[in-house]
């Protein structure tokens, strides 16, 4: 058996009203693939946090090749040789690549200036190691993605990295780009170097991991040997039910025509988009990170300009040029992110779900406050948020509840038209259900429903139909049987150059 | 204590208990220190000393309470108290029209403040900061020195008393306790902290978040000329450095007061309260002897360990 490097004991993690880790065990062989999956709010980033140093944890150790650590600070964490490559990479985009991979760790010579042709030569060396061509010279902003990636495992490579954390590092990235991904994943592996690999997509975990271990709601489910696993028991054991019990039965009649889009442009970002919903429909927007959805639900709602084309919402045109002109033509968006562009984290859940709609509560322009808090409560009572009243500030909820909030504000605010973008994202299992039980109930109440996901599987399980979007641009459109994790995937992917050497 | 008075307290934001706690504290000291210090003599003395304070902070505390900040106050204070006493020069009758455009002036500073922060997109700090330095410059222009006079009828605003109690104080603690329900029953009210809380929230909620920004500007720049005039009248002529004075000095009552800098929680009974921590304060420290410059210091490190009372730790 391989030597074990990092070793995690029983490790717990509270936050105040949750258990993020309950008394978690987790092991990674030097030269593995250790694939960690989990729902959203499994405690899967919780953990990473902890063996990074990010968090400490209430109870249990860690113990890192072959000692007990106590880290205070990611940076001793890295020190010790843990690399941790987030989804939001930690590179200085103003910067070389030969500056970004030797960040904190510059060859010098005489009066400790930067020895910088020393730097470039050792870049140079270590990128061709692992067949990437990236000039060290070019800005960091200027590189792909996946390009981005490598320079972050150069540079761990280069800080003599011991074990790597990738935090969905497919997420963003075409099929090719993973592909080489996985390739250089495999010359780590070889020298010995152990991986924690987390991510959504299970297909991959089966193709590069040696053993996948399960966590759901914070607890450790059980670690397999991808081997002695199938997909649908890795997803059963992840989601703790059957696939059946957590979407709603499709189908409903669709009505006539809600919304309908035209050769729709936003800036350079949008091209030439169109596509139309119908009431009671549920209509999936999917693609990759970066294929410009969320941007087009900006474009539709006002709040990005639209450059050419137009849209129709129930047959009239629209010539919407911010938030408040779309919402009284009756558009209503749930935005991807809800702490930033959602919430007042601050305030009440009541002062958070009539911010779109308060005139509705006022006379003279003075709120009335009997009616908004009646309002309020039935609010609560219908998309059953708990809380102990509608006067508790939004910051101390859950994340269901948060995003229960705002379907709330917005199903009030829209007229016939709503965009909900990554409307279950760090929610947990169990509320996840209960919003996707909203969603079709909205549907089926007339609504029309543009729900934009990164997560496949969501996306097949709730939507009627299916358009994808690549690089800005409609890249296809899919319906009832065609709708699929791969069809979708394809259509999202199609035809991206790559950047390995001949 | 009934279940209704906990209800109440326990709905006060802690950092107005803090803050009325240390004004109550320094009360209870100024027994101690002198006998001079409870008359009602010396009452009115501090509440004499607080309204230019307050007004000034009040509109600072709206700024605020969005997550900016107003550094040209100071400027729009010395601007408006020399031309007020420059122009009328004694001369009654231009008394009215005078006050009339001097207030619409500093409405109109505060407006282009917020015009400027809203179409340039430039932090407020840099705006407000450029403009009170074109203020304090075109002020200097005009007047070297106290300028002017004013006709004597015009002291009633600071010295004005009704029944023996002193008008101006007591119309500034009825202009917080309307700028109060403003805050919390008025839709405009709401949507402050609501652009101040999360400012691209309110933004996709369809609030018009570019026009509650104008109007808390426009709001400070009112406040401020308002303080100008008061001090035209308790001196008897405008001052073309008085300003400087309130440039920071405002900023303090608001933040002791509980409202956080980031915008989108406080409110200006803390501010109120937080004013009366200073003057008391300073009147204390006067009957001590302390000179101004240990007062300064004082003030300073209450700032800090106030403020730090507030502070949300960051739990790990």
């Amino acid at each position: 058996m391989a030597e074990t490097v990092l070793q995690v004991k029983s490790v717990t993690k509270h936050f105040p009203g949750v258990v993020a880790l309950n008394q978690v065990d987790f092991n990674n062989y030097a030269g593995e693939i250790h694939a960690l999956v989990g729902e959203n709010g499994a405690g899967k980033s919780t953990l990473i946090k902890v063996i990074a140093g990010a968090y400490q944890p209430d109870g249990g150790e860690i113990i890192f090749g072959g000692q007990k650590t106590v880290w205070d600070s990611p940076h001793q964490s890295r020190e010790a040789g843990i690399s941790v490559i987030y989804q939001e990479f930690n590179l200085f985009p103003d910067l070389t690549v030969a500056e970004n991979i030797f960040m904190g760790n510059e060859p010098l010579k005489a009066f400790r200036l930067i020895d910088y042709p020393k730097m470039i030569k050792e870049s140079d060396e270590l990128l061709s190691k692992f067949g990437i061509c990236i000039e060290p010279l070019k800005k960091v902003k200027d590189l792909s993605v996946a390009e981005q990636q490598m320079v972050e495992i150069a540079k761990g490579m280069c800080n003599q990295t011991k074990l790597f954390i990738l935090d969905e590092p497919t997420a963003g990235i075409s099929d090719q780009e993973a592909e080489t991904l996985f390739e250089r994943l495999a010359v780590l592996k070889a020298e010995g170097v152990s991986v924690i690999y987390i991510s959504h997509r299970l297909g991959e975990i089966f193709q590069i991991a040696d053993r996948v271990t399960v966590l759901k709601d914070g607890n450790l489910v059980d670690t397999f040997d991808t081997k002695a696993i199938d997909k649908n028991t890795l997803v059963s054991k992840m989601v703790g039910r059957d696939l059946e019990d957590i979407y709603p039965p499709k189908g409903g009649e669709a009505g006539g025509e809600a919304l309908s889009i035209k050769s729709l442009s936003v800036g350079h970002l949008v091209k030439d988009v169109s596509f139309s919903l119908r009431q009671g429909e549920i209509l999936g927007l999917a693609g990759l990170v970066g294929s410009r959805r969320t941007e087009l639900a900006h474009g539709l709602f006002g709040s990005l300009p639209i450059t050419a084309g137009s849209y129709k919402l129930g047959g009239r045109e629209v010539s919407a040029t911010n938030p408040q002109a779309s919402i009284r033509s009756g558009l209503g968006f749930l935005t991807e992110d809800r702490k930033n562009e959602g919430l007042v984290l601050g305030q009440s859940i009541e002062a958070n779900i009539t911010m779109p709609i308060l005139a509705q509560f006022a006379n003279n322009s003075l709120v009335d406050f009997k009616r908004e808090k009646n309002f309020c409560q039935q609010e609560m009572d219908k998309y059953a948020i708990v809380a102990k009243s509608g006067e508790v500030l939004v910051n101390n909820l859950s994340g269901g509840n948060q995003q229960k909030v705002l379907f709330s504000r917005w199903v009030q605010a829209c007229g016939g038209v709503l965009i909900l973008d990554e409307p279950t994202r760090g929610v947990d299992v169990g509320a996840k259900v209960e919003i996707y039980k909203i969603i079709r109930d909205l549907a089926e109440s007339g609504l029309a429903i543009l729900l934009i996901s990164s997560e496949l599987q969501e996306v097949v399980g709730m939507c009627d139909r299916v358009v994808v979007m690549k690089e800005g641009r409609l890249a296809g459109e899919l319906e009832n049987d065609q709708i699929s994790e791969e069809s979708i995937m394809h259509l999202a992917t199609l035809s991206r150059e790559n950047f390995v050497c001949d | 204590m009934s279940e209704a008075f906990k209800k109440v307290v326990s709905k006060i934001d802690p950092s107005i208990g803090i803050v009325s706690g240390l004004v109550l504290l320094l009360v209870i000291a100024g027994f101690f220190v002198s006998d001079r210090f409870g008359t009602t003599q010396n009452l009115l003395n501090i509440l004499e000393n607080s309204v230019s304070l307050g007004l000034a902070s009040m509109g600072q505390t709206l700024v605020i309470l969005t997550g900016g900040i107003d550094l040209s106050i100071g400027g729009i204070i010395s601007l408006t108290s020399c031309l007020t006493s420059g122009v009328i020069n004694g001369n009654s009758s231009l008394m009215f029209p005078v006050i009339a455009g001097v207030l619409l002036l500093g409405i109109a500073i505060g407006a282009l403040n917020g015009v400027l922060i809203v179409r340039l997109g430039v932090h407020p700090l840099i705006v407000t900061l450029g403009m009170s330095m074109v203020l304090q410059g075109v002020t200097l222009m005009y007047t070297l020195e106290p300028p002017g006079a004013m006709p004597l009828s015009w002291d009633l605003v600071a010295y004005g008393k009704l029944l023996g109690v002193p008008v101006a104080p007591l119309v500034m603690v009825l202009i917080f306790i309307a700028m109060w329900a403003f805050l919390k029953k008025a839709r405009l009210g709401r949507y402050i902290f609501a652009v101040g809380g999360n400012a691209e929230a309110a933004r996709l909620s369809g609030i018009r978040q570019n026009r509650v920004v104008v109007f808390v500007y426009t709001a400070c720049g009112f406040f401020a000329t308002l303080t100008g005039l008061y001090l035209v009248s308790r001196m008897g002529i405008g001052d073309p450095r008085i300003g400087g004075y309130y440039m920071l000095s405002s900023i303090t009552p608001v933040v002791v007061g509980g409202t956080i800098l980031a915008g989108g929680k406080g409110g200006v009974i803390g501010t109120l309260i937080g004013v009366y921590l200073i003057i008391v304060l300073r009147n204390l420290l006067n009957f001590m002897d302390i000179t101004s410059f240990y007062q300064w210091i004082i003030e300073g490190v209450i700032i800090i360990v106030a403020v730090s009372f507030y502070v949300e730790r960051k739990k790990v």
